[in-house]
């Protein structure tokens, strides 16, 4: 197991290696960090030219993507051009704020789309059944933007109304976050409704997914011989059919990682959250060309983090994958 | 006559499909005698596997229904117990050989842990290391060398005698009073077919238990089997102890059967098929379901318009021997290739 797991380690240098490359070279190809100054007619040609020099952008790509992994390894992936920050500190921030999100969501979405997922394949064409049929349904149709602001209008009458604070919905802290279990709750408070808003499709679909699974492990010759032994329903449903029809979801799960990163876009803007999505947002539209660069590529290392992840879960799960 | 081991009378399930009510199994009757192999022939549908699935609550319920009959088993009504008391007689005093042993076995639970869990849910006080012991006795009395090692082995590293082998000490692991083996050999090939034969025998006289072999192979059943029934389209066509069966078939459908295997000693160009389809069971043709395909109707008024019931015919043989056949008599003399002396060569 450990050697399996130094083994895909090391197999993700190269791949790293080989995004860090195509991330470079599409990004530097098609934005140019000087664009706005151009554009400025008061701005000095001569000017331009030499900060074009002093940061090398007169190289060919090949060179300059040179000078970026440097930059990369020995100056926290250079500095923005807006203020000269340097972009990795800022970067962490961000993505601690973001982590606290994706995995509140993935851990709500996993619980509660399994719990559905199983209880509806067991019950199948009930009541319940039905019910969660439609409330995913609609789930997968809400547009995410759309769920946030909702929910946003929703807390804020209340408030309004009845003055009682449920849950906040901009930002991450009060001006005075306090500390221990006062900090806590607040956190919380704050962050309920971005991530229900971020797992909402997600919970939807997986539900969905589990019990399609379900129900075709339950109708399998081992759930048959399972029932033939004697055991008690509860025993064959939990023992037997659930690990089964788990292993599909993990998989599911592992490659929709990455994705929920893109969802964090929407979400983190709605409710003014200051973490990655919201940094990749303003890179964007500020023309930060290696802030772009540097969260592709943290982004990268997280999907195959994660994916190591769901390899290791899956030979846990399943034993006729064998990690070694 | 020693009193039944199981006894059913009558019985009758149905499917509800879009197309209709598929009559499955249709009133049969028939008993099963301690410590006898008791065979079922039959085509694929003909409600043999569903006839003893259904009495043990195992046929997906919907579609399925057991729609009238009694099954008598140990004093009790199966048909009457709730699930609760249902679930105490699987696995426990009537157990299941499945067909297909590559499929039948949860991928990801070790062997020893599904052996035990059989033992466990019917004799919980049973201690864990008891168990164990328990379980590698039993793998070593189905022929899996090296039992302790497999014990802690997963399906996946059996091969598929090997699993049909711990399926077969799964279902003897409670001492059942009724082995159920439902095409035991049907997903194996054929050498290693012989040798789970060997070890179902081997199962049969470590318990007593009686057995019902359902199978479509008319070898294997001149192999184990002591009595045997023939069904055709959810009905009992023929009932007669095994040499008997072979040796004065009195139904044309088990003539048909018979006719239609290879003959080992004859040169034969072709086999010999039944003509024509098996009936659809949601419309059963009226009279006789054979007759459309028989040699023996051939446009009889009575065949198409009277259903012949199970009779007793008298041909010659030792035992209870019952045909569904207006005209059995007519069959007076007819002998099966399976009955000359080289019965055995067919099997292994």
């Amino acid at each position: 197991m450990v050697t399996y797991i130094i083994r895909r380690l090391l197999y993700s240098i190269p791949v790293l290696f080989v995004s860090s490359f195509l991330i470079f070279t599409f990004v530097a190809t098609t934005t140019d960090p000087l664009e706005a100054a151009k554009m400025q007619p008061n701005v000095n040609k001569a000017a331009i030219a030499l900060v074009q020099k002093e940061n090398h952008l007169d190289k060919p790509i090949i060179e300059r993507y040179g000078y970026w992994v440097q930059d990369a390894f020995t100056h926290d992936f250079g500095k923005t051009i807006l203020g000269s920050r340097p972009i990795l500190p800022d970067m962490l921030n961000r993505l601690k704020v973001t982590l606290q999100l994706i995995i509140a969501a993935e851990v709500l979405t996993l619980l509660l789309a399994i719990a559905v997922g199983v209880y509806s394949a067991v019950r199948q064409y009930s009541i319940f059944d039905y019910s969660m049929t439609t409330l995913s349904f609609l789930g997968l149709a809400i547009p995410v933007f759309w769920l946030g602001l909702i929910l946003q209008i929703i807390f804020v009458n209340i408030f309004n109304k009845w003055g009682v604070r449920i849950f906040y919905t901009s930002g991450l802290d009060n001006v005075d976050p306090g500390t221990g279990l006062h900090f806590l709750i607040q956190r919380i408070q704050h962050l309920v409704l971005p991530v229900f808003t971020l797992a909402t499709i997600s919970i939807a679909g997986y539900s969905r997914f589990m019990r399609a699974s379900m129900l075709e492990v339950i109708n399998a010759d081992y759930i048959r011989t399972a029932r033939a032994k004697g055991l008690i329903e509860r025993r064959v449903v939990l023992k037997h059919a659930f690990r089964n029809a788990l292993i599909p979801l993990m998989t599911l799960a592992a490659i929709d990682f990455g994705t929920l990163f893109g969802g964090t876009v929407i979400t983190e803007t709605v409710y003014g959250l200051p973490g990655m999505g919201r940094y990749f947002i303003d890179a964007l539209s500020g023309g930060e060309t290696y802030v772009i660069m540097a969260w592709l590529m943290v982004t990268s290392v997280m999907v195959v983090f994660f994916n190591l992840v769901a390899d290791v879960v899956l030979g846990f799960l399943d034993p006729r994958i064998r990690l070694d | 006559m020693p009193e039944p081991v199981l006894s059913i009378r009558d019985l009758a399930v149905h499917f509800t499909t879009d197309d209709g009510v598929v009559r499955a199994v249709d009133g049969v009757t028939y008993d099963v005698y301690p410590g006898e192999t008791l065979g079922i022939v039959g085509e694929s549908g003909s409600g043999k596997s569903v006839s003893t699935m259904s009495i043990l609550g195992l046929i997906p319920q919907p579609p399925g229904k057991v729609v009238s009959g009694e099954a008598m088993f140990q004093g009790r009504d199966l048909l009457k117990l709730s699930k609760k008391e249902l679930r105490r007689v699987r696995g426990n005093s009537m157990a299941i050989v499945f067909q297909d042993p590559m499929t039948s076995l949860n991928p990801v639970l070790k062997i020893g842990f599904q052996l035990g869990e059989t033992i466990k849910a019917h004799h919980g006080s049973e201690k864990d290391d008891e168990v164990k012991d328990h379980v590698i006795q039993l793998l070593r009395t189905v022929g899996i060398p090296q039992p302790e090692r497999r014990f802690e082995q997963y399906p996946h590293e059996f091969s598929g005698g090997m699993r049909q082998r711990a399926m077969i000490a799964m279902a003897i692991a409670n001492q059942p009073a009724l082995l159920i083996a439902d095409e035991p050999t049907t997903a194996l090939d054929v050498t290693i077919q012989a040798q789970i034969l060997e070890v179902l025998k081997t199962a049969q006289d470590e318990t007593h238990a009686a057995t019902i072999l359902i199978t479509h192979d008319l070898g294997l059943i001149a192999e184990m089997a002591d009595r045997v029934i023939v069904m055709y389209a959810g009905k009992i066509v023929e009932l007669g102890d095994v040499n008997t069966i072979f040796a004065a078939p009195r139904h044309p459908y088990t003539i048909g059967l018979m006719e239609s295997l290879p003959r080992l000693t004859a040169d034969e160009d072709w086999l010999r098929p039944i003509p024509g389809q098996p009936p659809s069971l949601i419309n059963r043709p009226p009279g006789c379901p054979f007759h459309p395909r028989c040699f023996l109707s051939q446009g009889r008024a009575r065949c198409r318009e009277e259903e012949p019931p199970l009779r007793p015919i008298h041909a010659g043989g030792t035992g209870v021997h019952l045909s569904a056949c207006h005209f059995a008599e007519e069959l007076e003399g007819a002998t099966s290739k399976l009955a000359e002396p080289t019965v055995a060569e067919g099997v292994t």
